[in-house]
């Protein structure tokens, strides 16, 4: 078995704890002005990064941060645990029945805030492929084309939560259409990705057609969620009141979501999915304790995510990479698809105008969620890094102006 | 079928009670349970079976009427021929039926929760209030504690005072209502920026929001002499107030009949009154409110 090195066990854990301590203080200081933690995490990012410290000091960015040997083969595992880990948590906050319990109104907000962003950034990307510099060929305008019209219909729900706390509107109407509809695109957003993705992967991929991997993708989807939902429903109590507290649930659930994402990534699905689906099985459990839910949210949220999110920052250098005219353009066709579609839904579902576009601002926030997504696409080769500084610039201003937005509405 | 007695007629008083007859072991049972509530509600009794009418069914059931000491003059029997579900809830209809009383298991079986059994199907569709009883024994047995679920909805007021209607016409001495609280989404949004303190905080705000609305709606009722009680629980609604009734050893459980069409789905992904209908905690009384909240 292939070892660290003394000195290269060293370098790793300064690494990472320069990242844990740093995004700490930013997040931190973030809250005072009520940024989103995310944002903090990001610039620590491109502070540690080939932006400003791989300009001013290259040196130590080398030292702390080196692109040759074991080092970085070990992060990227690290990196990789946590965007798995992230994912499902996120799926432990979905609940399906939510959105059926919501009705009409809720249906018709998650379908049409998915629908018209979905078509529409499909739409630009596939008859405008040069503006984001994709070859006019079918098949890479089409991988290309479903992930962008994916990647503007998917929201954030932590940060739609953490806006939806803040205004005091959890508890209302208004603020559980907007959670259950942000559930469910989360869902169908990252069942497409997870299609797209095993569709980029064409040497992996090729021994298998489109409608198999569709296949695969749902009757795996409908296992967790009906006989393997089940199956955690009936062992958590078990497993809640006869192994050690909270460290059994705490390893199993993490076992489980493991096992999971290593299945979908065996059969060539990502192993995102994996970790996704045994979320909403794991999270919907009406047997999982208050206390539980949470501590598994602690220890990812807090460990995992800073993590990932100032990885983002070592990989990109965010000027060399921003180009205004495609950040303007995701920005516009963000806000349009979103607003439009929610606040279409939300007002066929027989809310009041004001509050439909209330929905509408309230289901733009993309955070955290997005910028998982686009990171996944730009290690997959789908999109460039304009693209990808775009995206991430799309998620900050959309969480930021989601709330005072919303709150106009409101009010 | 004229159905205009039926509009805005309130939930109740419990004028017309119906019982399902199945000939079943336990049948004499909820006889014994139908007639102490027609008795302490003044209310005509209606027994309807559905299936062929024979001698021998005649003969049995006159035989359980009597050792449960319900006379004809007080009760019509109704023989009808059909499937069970939709004949059960057209005669309910016809017969202007206030309450329905139905014999049913604790747990169905897997399969037959999914298909539906028919207490639970008719406590999904009907028109009218429902009781299922689950464990009805030949001595009549006192409800001594009652649980209401006092969820935020324009029924609930209905709900609550049928509630309050049945403890004082059968003396309870026990009423509480319970409100639920669940906050899919929390656990996260409070995950990287909230202290101790401020996650206790706003877990705390989020129940005082729901204990004031919880009071208005109590406010608003006419308890009399009942000791009524608040609760709040946390966890999925119908499966805390379910869990909640089941630690209590409540005798039983009142709710808002269901807001929409429950189907299949609803089973699969569970949630609210299909969490109580998968394992009843106790008796269930379903209530259906016929006119709006004011």
């Amino acid at each position: 078995m292939v070892k660290l090195a003394h000195n290269e066990l060293i370098v790793l854990l300064l690494s990472i704890s320069t990242m844990l301590i740093i995004s700490r203080i930013f997040a931190e200081v973030g809250k005072k002005f009520k940024l989103p933690v995310v944002m903090g995490e990001l610039i620590v990012g491109i502070v540690l990064g080939p932006t400003i410290l791989g300009m001013i000091s290259p040196d130590v960015f080398n030292y702390l941060f080196p692109r040759t040997g074991n080092i970085p083969i070990a992060l990227d595992g690290i990196f990789s645990l946590s965007v798995i880990m992230l994912l499902f948590v996120a799926g432990m906050e979905v609940q399906l029945p939510l959105v059926l319990k919501q009705g009409k109104v809720a249906v018709y907000t998650s379908l049409f805030s998915m629908v018209i962003p979905f078509f529409t950034g499909f739409a630009v990307a596939w008859f405008f492929p040069e503006i984001f510099s994709i070859p006019n060929e079918h098949d890479p305008k089409l991988l290309f084309a479903l992930f962008f019209g994916t990647a503007l219909s998917i929201s954030a729900l932590p940060v739609i939560a953490r806006i939806l706390m803040d205004m005091n509107l959890f508890q209302t109407n208004i603020g559980m259409v907007i959670i259950a509809s942000a559930m469910f695109n989360d869902l169908i957003g990252w069942l497409i990705f997870s299609l797209v993705l095993s569709l980029t992967n064409g040497d992996k991929a090729e021994h298998m057609s489109l409608w198999y991997t569709v296949a695969y993708i749902i009757g795996f989807g409908l296992f967790m969620l009906t006989i393997g939902k089940k199956i955690i429903d009936k062992t958590l109590p078990w497993m809640q009141t006869k192994l050690s507290w909270p460290g059994g649930v705490l390893s199993i659930s993490l076992g489980i979501c493991l096992l999971s994402a290593a299945f979908t990534e065996s059969i060539n699905i990502h192993a995102i999915l994996g970790a996704f689906i045994a979320g909403i099985a794991f999270g919907d459990s009406v047997h999982l304790k208050e206390q539980a839910r949470e501590i598994i949210h602690q220890f990812i949220t807090n460990f995992f995510a800073p993590l990932f999110f100032v990885s983002i920052g070592l990989k990109v250098n965010f000027i060399e990479n921003f180009d205004a005219t495609i950040v303007v353009i995701v920005l516009v066709l963000a806000y349009v698809g979103k607003v439009v579609g929610a606040s279409i839904g939300a007002r066929l579902g027989g809310m009041s105008k004001n509050h439909s576009l209330a929905v509408g601002f309230g289901m733009n926030a993309r955070g955290a969620m997005e910028i998982i997504l686009g990171t996944l696409a730009l290690n997959a080769g789908l999109i460039s890094k304009p693209i990808f500084v775009a995206l991430v610039i799309m998620a900050l201003v959309t969480s930021l102006t989601s709330g005072p937005l919303m709150r106009k509405f409101i009010d | 079928m004229d159905l205009s007695k039926l509009k805005k007629r309130p939930a109740y008083p419990f004028e017309t009670i119906a019982v399902a007859i199945s000939f079943s072991s336990r049948c004499q049972s909820i006889l014994v349970e139908a007639k102490r509530l027609s008795d302490a509600l003044s209310a005509s009794l209606v027994l309807m079976h559905i299936g062929e009418k024979t001698k021998e069914k005649e003969a049995e059931l006159d035989e359980m009427m009597s050792a449960v000491g319900i006379v004809e003059a007080n009760c019509r029997v109704i023989w009808m021929d059909g499937e069970p579900v939709e004949t059960i809830l057209k005669l309910c209809k016809l017969n202007i039926v206030d309450l329905l009383i139905l014999g049913a298991l604790e747990k169905e079986n897997l399969f037959k929760f999914y298909i539906g059994s028919i207490a639970r199907s008719i406590s999904r569709k009907a028109k009218c209030s429902v009781l299922l009883l689950t464990n009805p024994t030949n001595e009549p047995h006192k409800f001594k504690k009652i649980i209401v679920n006092g969820i935020e909805n324009p029924k609930t007021i209905h709900t609550i005072n049928t509630a309050l209607y049945l403890a004082k016409n059968l003396a309870v001495k026990e009423l509480t209502i319970v409100n639920e609280v669940h906050l899919p989404g929390l656990a996260m949004a409070m995950a990287d920026t909230s202290t101790a303190p401020e996650a206790k905080e706003i877990k705390k705000n989020l129940t005082i929001e729901v204990e004031e609305v919880l009071q208005t709606v109590i406010d608003k009722c006419d308890a009399g002499d009942v000791d009524v009680k608040e609760k709040i629980v946390r966890g999925k609604p119908g499966y805390a107030i379910s869990k909640y009734a089941k630690d209590r050893k409540a005798d039983l459980l009142v709710m808002n009949s269901p807001d929409t069409h429950l189907n299949v789905f609803d089973r699969i992904f569970t949630h609210d009154i299909e969490f109580i209908l998968a394992d009843l905690p106790c008796n269930v009384l379903i209530v259906h409110s016929r006119v709006s909240a004011d």
